[in-house]
């Protein structure tokens, strides 16, 4: 599974309060909330990010909250993978579970710049700065669950997990 | 090269020998949770499953105690919701009252030794007091377990900690754990299981224990797993669960770090506000004036956490100025506290007593919002800014024995300066 698109930049510690605010919650639907995604660190984010496009952020992107609706919302921009040096535990899961491609490592890019990521090579790319980086390739089962699109696309096709 | 407790449970639950930290495994889940802020988006995963039947239903728990009692109808409606799904499929309800999920679950006798259990909380490592895999998960994996019984699992590398010596009659696994997170900070076990073993642990009763894999979850992490002993064995088989199956970690076992923390030399602690990782002894915190005092919630708000309170404020009253919110864990927590004469004792000494749910914790029910400038001090688990409603109060966490203390003297205070704040079980011995 390959993904090629352009880097919009956010930071470090950007939680799933400022992906989506629980000030929403119960009440506005995701895609209303999407037009308000980082509205607190980056206002307008929505507007200026292009359907196919790479997220490239800090350490802990996604940390506290587990609301999986921080995912959805990103499905809903059009997001089509996250590069960061380090995730929270739970959106790292349900990024896999909402079939959107997830990679640790370390980027220095600006907004604009492309990026290949191959996640069956382990491998990151951005060719107009020479940088390639080695990661470790997603498991099998993982690459699985994104390749269906998600884990209930997966598992609507495969009920028994694959182990037949 | 052994293996952690969390290789040795993940891997029996896919169905072979232990696993390796780094593995993906897909295993056997033992019991599932899934409460009511979590459930909206959880029982709409479950409807795009469309699975023709739900067998693990039956090994299900839904349980409504964040909107306890629900202060919008959105929140109502997720409860109605919740109750006709539950009786559907034969879903195990807990209703507004019976209890927070992560006491209620143990309490209900849900699980046992070695086993796996999801909930979709992050406080879910408090399974782990009894030697279970507990972790949090979401809508998307909840639904997957409902229909398959299984669930997909990155193996965590494990922190071992091992507590040395004994925590000093006043000290409690609270002012451990926020030791830890002073060392370790935020979110500084994120994807780790972390294995808590020592002689500390040993001396703990089992309310202790669950406070300390409870609270592992600010640490981020994915587990925070105890062995079990005789008191966990008879804990769990009072409580009608299934025989144990205790997994010990090896000797050799391969962990991410090791530490040790000499339990005897270790002073209350206080979270200052707005960080749960800016960590301090009581000294450094004693005299700062507060307007609420507040016990509660799945980290503290167990039995002994209102013994704890009734020997500190029995026959006094709290300080003039001071508004303390007691919220019993459970109905069960409630009930036994009534039957010692603890409820009687702290609603004299000025406390008000609510019935059993999340409380106090984070303003999802409105029922506690603070003032411009209030500060508040809680055994609580988080406290950043704006937590209980309002960005310009702020809140301190300390142990419960530490909260009243502070409530009998208006001030943060070190429980040993105050007469009762030296209780502890008379079982541990």
């Amino acid at each position: 599974m390959s993904i090629r698109g352009r880097a919009h930049v956010l930071g470090d510690d950007i939680n799933t309060d400022i992906h989506c605010s629980s000030k929403y919650f119960p009440g506005k639907d995701n895609a209303y909330v999407a037009q308000h995604a980082f509205e607190q660190i980056s206002p307008g984010f929505p507007s200026r990010f292009t359907k196919g496009g790479v997220i490239v952020a800090g350490k802990n992107f996604g940390n506290n909250s587990s609301r999986e609706q921080a995912v959805h919302v990103l499905r809903m921009l059009g997001v089509a993978g996250i590069v960061a040096n380090s995730f929270g535990r739970q959106f790292f899961r349900n990024c896999i579970n909402n079939g959107l491609a997830v990679v640790e490592c370390d980027l220095p890019v600006a907004d604009g710049d492309e990026i290949e990521i191959d996640l069956a090579l382990g491998r990151v790319a951005v060719p107009a700065r020479d940088i390639v980086r080695e990661v470790p390739a997603l498991p099998p089962a993982v690459q699985a669950i994104l390749a269906a699109g998600g884990l209930i696309p997966f598992l609507k096709a495969h009920p028994d997990w694959g182990a037949s | 090269m052994g293996h952690t407790i969390a290789e040795k449970i993940l891997g029996a639950h896919a169905g072979g020998g232990p696993a390796r930290a780094g593995d993906v495994v897909v295993a056997a889940v033992d019991f599932a949770m899934l409460h009511d802020a979590r459930a909206t988006n959880a029982l709409k995963r479950i409807e795009q499953l469309g699975a023709s039947s739900l067998p693990f239903a039956k090994k299900t728990a839904f349980v409504a105690d964040h909107y306890s009692p629900p202060p919008h109808q959105e929140a109502a409606n997720i409860h109605r919701d919740m109750r006709a799904f539950a009786e559907q499929h034969g879903v195990v309800l807990y209703d507004v009252g019976e209890g927070i999920c992560h006491q209620v679950l143990p309490e209900g006798g849900h699980f046992t030794c070695g086993d796996l259990v999801v909930g979709t909380d992050t406080h879910s490592t408090t399974y782990g007091a009894f030697n279970a895999f507990g972790t949090g998960v979401e809508g998307t994996d909840l639904s997957a377990v409902m229909m398959t019984g299984k669930l997909w699992f990155r193996v965590p590398e494990t922190i071992r900690v091992d507590l040395a010596g004994r925590l000093q009659p006043g000290v409690w696994a609270k002012d451990l754990t926020l030791h830890m997170l002073g060392r370790l900070k935020d979110e500084g076990a994120n994807y780790r299981a972390i294995e808590y073993a020592g002689a500390a642990v040993a001396a703990m009763e089992v309310d202790d224990r669950m406070t300390l894999s409870n609270h592992a979850a600010e640490l981020g992490a994915k587990a925070a797993l105890l062995e079990a002993d005789a008191k966990t064995t008879a804990w769990l088989k009072a409580r009608g669960a299934r025989e144990p199956r205790p997994v010990k970690a090896d000797a050799d076992a391969r962990y991410y770090e090791r530490f040790e923390i000499d339990c005897a030399k270790l002073p209350p602690q206080i979270a200052r506000k707005h960080k749960v990782d800016d960590v301090v002894g009581v000294d450094e915190a004693k005299g700062q004036r507060v307007h609420y005092a507040l016990i509660g919630t799945c980290t503290n708000g167990r039995l002994d956490d209102i013994r704890q309170a009734a020997a500190i404020l029995k026959g006094r009253r709290i300080a003039k100025g001071v508004r303390m919110i007691i919220t019993p864990a459970s109905r069960h927590v409630y009930l036994q506290a009534a039957r010692e004469g603890l409820i009687e004792a702290l609603t004299q000494a000025g406390a008000s007593v609510e019935a059993a749910g999340c409380g106090t914790c984070v303003n999802v029910t409105g029922h506690l919002i603070t003032g411009d400038g209030d500060v508040v001090i809680t055994s609580a688990n988080r406290n950043f800014k704006g937590r209980l409603g309002n960005a310009n109060s702020e809140i301190f966490i300390g142990s419960s024995a530490t909260v009243a203390a502070s409530a009998l003297t208006g001030q943060i205070t070190d429980p040993r300066d105050v007469d009762g704040g030296d209780w502890r079980p008379a079982k541990a011995a």
